[in-house]
Formats: structure tokens, sequence, C-alpha cells
């Protein structure tokens, strides 16, 4: 068979083109929703189902719970934001190097802190994304260069360009979101499907068990630690330049990092898809909360999570995907089934 | 020529001696069966042996290497495969999973470890339950997979520790049947049992540690026979008596 022939093999099989068909219909929904106020939830919905999908590589797959992922968000948009300010480097090369730095961030962290196990590496995650945020808040200039403090750090704005990562329309971020959320769902299945992938979950499963078969569980954690902290520190500089301002407890705290998890946690850690379901039953619900309720009960939307939460435990302690995979799989089959039935008639 | 040879090894805990200046010389292809009551230092001798601890002084050579620095992964790496006592499955995870981790020891390529680790469960028997999560097997099957999953690392010696037990009858013989095929691969075994009718029958060799020291060696009829041996097990009288009553 021809490799034409074999594409449309594999499109024509209804569990490949119900993903395909949801995929076009996130890459239409621009051209039919122009409501800046929707497309701006869909970021937000593409951006934490990103975030919540790095660290599931860490917590989900390797098992080490971090709670403190913020603190490469808030790297990789200083890091972009500053080179693009002072240098006039182009965010693009300012995200890889920012990436970059937080894989450096992350092995240091990861280096003597992945000795502890369960709650004492969670709670030594914390303290170093505390810890650093708390430094960056209180440091006006390092050396001459300014980074703001508590006050935070505005983005110059140029001009609508690319080079510039700044646009005139969030249609624009809304596609950058959408490749970037799609690139990790395909890198996780990957991960899934390797050695790697197997690794991770035996480290989780049982770290004595893994090393006697031959598993250096050190290296296996330091390499999901630095591909989640790559990835988190990316949408650190999306997020500077969609909003053109960062500021340390917005974009470095703690209320960040728990949301990514809890995101995680109710979509299903250690699946591929989980992160990316979470995301986009909570964080729209969250956003119309907020915006309903916002100026009179702050954090409304925070009772809100943890009720879905406890709903969640108590129904689905495996995380949404189970049910989600039970649905999609069910009609896959409903397809398939009709197809044949069609085929049949004819 | 002995493929792995221990020599005045010692392990301390703190003030315990947990082992002391151990001598033993396995040869390639042997089986050796390692006897003592509850706390003289058997598994801490496998943990030794695998680098779980470090040891204070002695030597461990195997195959030539020694492995007294060694880490745990890297000497499954060098060809050695362990079981643990208590079974630790990945209980989250299916047979066949689990045993492709231990295969993933060998090959990169996620069809090729497929394939090693279905060999693996065709000749432990474990090929029918191959989608039954970890958690979920019996104790005998557990026993089972732990030495599934450490065959897949295609160990040349394979230590066993207690795989047969809390078995019931026509388990243990089943084991012990596989035991002997194992051997026949050419895979070396230092084993680790209570059921005295089982290492009796298997070992080429038995070792007797009592206190972390080593009490008798010899092939398995010597060592039954040993009044130091049998003055670990049953303690002072019971040899008092016995010689009395001949």
């Amino acid at each position: 068979m021809n490799g034409l022939g074999r594409t449309w093999c594999w499109i024509a099989s209804p569990k490949h083109y119900i993903g395909l068909f949801l995929v076009l219909l996130l890459l239409a929904f621009p051209l039919v929703v122009t409501s800046s106020f929707y497309i701006q939830i869909m970021i937000m919905v593409l951006f934490f189902a990103y975030l919540s999908s790095c660290w599931n590589i860490i917590s989900g797959y390797a098992g080490q719970l971090s709670i403190g992922q913020a603190v490469f968000l808030m790297v990789g948009a200083y890091t972009s934001s500053l080179l693009f300010s002072n240098l006039g480097l182009s965010p693009w090369i300012g995200m890889l190097i920012g990436g970059l730095l937080a894989v450096v961030l992350g092995l240091l962290i990861g280096y003597p802190t992945f000795r502890l196990r369960g709650a004492y590496f969670a709670i030594a995650t914390i303290v170093w994304a505390e810890g650093l945020r708390k430094i960056v808040e209180n440091t006006e200039y390092i050396g001459g260069l300014k980074i703001g403090g508590a006050e935070g750090l505005t983005i110059p704005l140029i001009h609508h360009s690319l080079a510039n990562y700044q646009f005139v329309n969030k249609t624009y971020y809304y596609y950058i979101m959408l490749g970037l959320m799609l690139l990790i769902i395909y890198l996780t299945y990957r991960i899934d499907r390797s050695k790697l992938g197997y690794y991770l979950s035996a480290v989780r499963e049982d770290e004595d068990a893994a090393r006697a078969l031959g598993v250096d569980v050190r290296k296996y954690k330091l390499m999901a630690m630095a591909i989640s902290a790559f990835f988190t520190a990316l949408a650190g500089t999306f997020y500077a330049q969609l909003l053109l301002y960062i500021e340390p407890v917005d974009i470095g705290g703690i209320a960040l990092s728990i949301e990514m998890l809890l995101i995680g946690v109710i979509g299903g850690r250690g699946t591929i898809i989980g992160p990316i379901v979470g995301a986009f039953l909570l964080v729209p619900c969250k956003e119309l909360v907020r915006t309903y309720t916002g100026t009179t009960y702050i954090g409304a939307h925070l009772v809100f999570y943890g009720a879905i939460m406890v709903a969640v435990i108590l129904f689905f302690p495996q995380g949404l995907e189970r049910p989600f995979r039970r649905c999609y799989l069910g009609l896959a089959r409903w397809l398939g089934q009709t197809e044949r039935a069609e085929d049949e008639g004819r | 020529m002995a493929i792995l040879k221990i020599e005045n090894l010692t392990k301390r805990f703190g003030g315990l001696t947990a082992i002391k200046a151990f001598d033993l010389e396995i040869e390639q292809g042997q089986i050796v069966g390692l006897i003592g009551p509850n706390g003289a230092g058997k598994t801490t001798l496998f943990n030794a042996i695998t680098g779980v601890y470090p040891c204070e002084d002695g030597e461990i050579v195997f195959s030539g290497q020694s492995l007294k620095r060694i880490k745990p992964h890297l000497a499954c790496e060098l060809g050695i495969g362990r079981t643990f006592q208590v079974a630790k499955p990945f209980g989250g995870s299916t047979v066949l999973y689990n045993v492709m981790v231990g295969s993933f020891c060998r090959v990169n390529d996620r069809r090729k470890a497929e394939r090693k680790a279905s060999e693996v469960l065709e000749f432990v028997g474990l090929w029918p339950k191959r989608n039954t999560l970890g958690k979920s097997l019996t104790i005998a099957d557990r026993k089972r997979l732990e030495v599934a999953r450490a065959l897949a690392t295609e160990p040349q010696l394979l230590l066993l520790d207690e795989v047969m037990a809390g078995l019931n009858p026509k388990e243990t013989e089943e084991a012990i049947a596989l035991v002997r095929e194992i051997s026949r691969k050419g895979i070396t075994l230092l084993i680790i049992e209570h059921v005295m009718q089982v290492i009796m029958s298997l070992s080429d060799k038995i070792a007797v540690i009592h206190h972390g020291e080593k009490i008798a060696e010899g092939v398995p009829a010597e060592v039954a026979q040993d009044e130091k041996v049998i003055k670990a097990y049953l303690g002072d009288e019971y040899v008092f008596s016995s010689s009395e009553g001949n």
C-alpha cells in the first residue's frame, strides 16, 4: 500500500477521525467565535492544558509531586522579557534560553531533593519556588539590570510582528498556544510509548523494584524534571507576550502551581490526555464563575475547584480521563458499527 | 571458574554486625542454597551483592568485576537479577508492562521489549495473565512475576529471595520445576529458602548463615548432619538430647 493509502486507512478508523475532528474544531474555533472574551477564555484553557501536561510528566508519570512548577514559568517569562527589552532579542530565541535556564534550575532543585520521597519532595519544591519568587519580588535591580521587584516588568510594545511575538489580534496567540498544546500531547504520547515512559512508571510505583531491574532512578527522575521544566518555561514567555506585563506573584506564585496540580489530578495523572480533559472542564467554569462573582466574592472559583475535586475523588478516583476515554471509545465503536452496517446494506 | 566470589565480607549497621567475614564461591551453572534462621543476614547478603548496601570490609567479585561500590541498577546491567522477599509488583500496571520494564534493560525499542517480555511470560507460565494488573495477582503469581521480571533483564546470576514462601504444596512443586528450568538455561542461581525439602532437593551446595557468620557449607546431605546447623535451628538442647539418645 502506498503512503497516501495508508494515511487514508489511518484516518478512516473512527478512533482517529474523532480525534482529528476535535482538533479541527479547535482550529476552527476563532473563525466561528470572534468575541475576544471567549477567545481569551479558550487561550487560558489551552494554556492550562499545556502547563498541566508539563506538570504531568514529572508528577504524573514519574510520580514526584511538584507544587513549585510556577517557578519555571517565572524563569521563562523573565528571561525572554529581559532579553527582549534590554537587548532586543526576539522572544522566540529568548524563550529557548529561558527553557534551558529552567532546565538548569530544575536539575538544581532535583539533584538534592530527589533523595526525598513523597511529601518531603513536594515540600521542597514549594520552598524552592516560593523562595525564588520572594527573591525576585524584593529585587529591583541586578547590577544595572532592572527586574522591577514586586511591581513587575512591562514588556515594551513594539509592533505587530511574528519576530516580536506581538500581535494585534488575540487569535494569533490562540493558535500559538494551540500549537504548543498539540506539541506537548504528542510528546507525552511518545514518552508514554517509550522506554522512558515505562521507566518513569516503574519509578513511580516502586523505586527499589525499579532499581533492581536496572533503572537508574535518579537519572530518569532528573530527565522527567528537565523535560517538564523546559516546556513549562516556554509557556512563561507566551504569558509575558500575551499580557506584556509580568509580576512575580501572578506568574511565580503558589496559586498557579496548585492550579496546574488540581487540573492534572482531576483530569487524571499519568495519562496522556488527562490534564487536557481537566483543563477543558475546569478552566471555562472557573473563568465564568470568576466573571460573574469576580468582584463580590474573590476566590469563589477556588471553592468551586474544591467542590469538583471532592466529587471527582468520590466518583472517579483515577481522574476524569477514564470516563472520557470510555465515552470516546464507545463512540468510536458505535461509528465503526454503523459504517459496517451501511457497507453491508449497499 | 567461579562466577561469584565473596571474600571476607563484613556489613555493619551501627553497632550491629549483620554479616561477619563471610566467604562464598559460586561456580557457573550451580544452584546454591542459602539457609539460616530468621535475622541471620541472608537478605542482607543479597542486598550487599546487588549494591543496595555498601560494605565496610571484604570483596565481592562477579565475573572478574568488583561489586564493592556498585549501584543496584548497574549490578542488574552487569547480569545480576534478583527478586524481593516481599514481592514488589508495579501494582497499577499489567503483568506484561511489569516484565517489559525488565526487558528494557537490554533493548531500547518497545516492540523488541514486548517480544522479549512475551517470551519470558510464556516461559514462566504467566502468559494467560499478561493483562492482569500486578496488584490483583495471587501470592504465587506475584512471586512468579518477580522471577519473570528478573529473567527479562537477562541475568547470568539470579538471586531468589524466598520465592516459595507462602505457596501451597502444588504451587511449590511448580515453582521447583521452574527453578530447574531456569537452571537448565545456564543461569546460575543463589536461593534463599526456608522450606527444607525444597532446598535439599534443588541445591548443588548449601551455605548456612547464623548471626551473620557462615557456620557450614557443603552438599545438602553433609549440611543436614552438621551439628552446628542443627544447633542453630533447634537450639542446644536438641543436639544434647540427640547425642544422649545415641
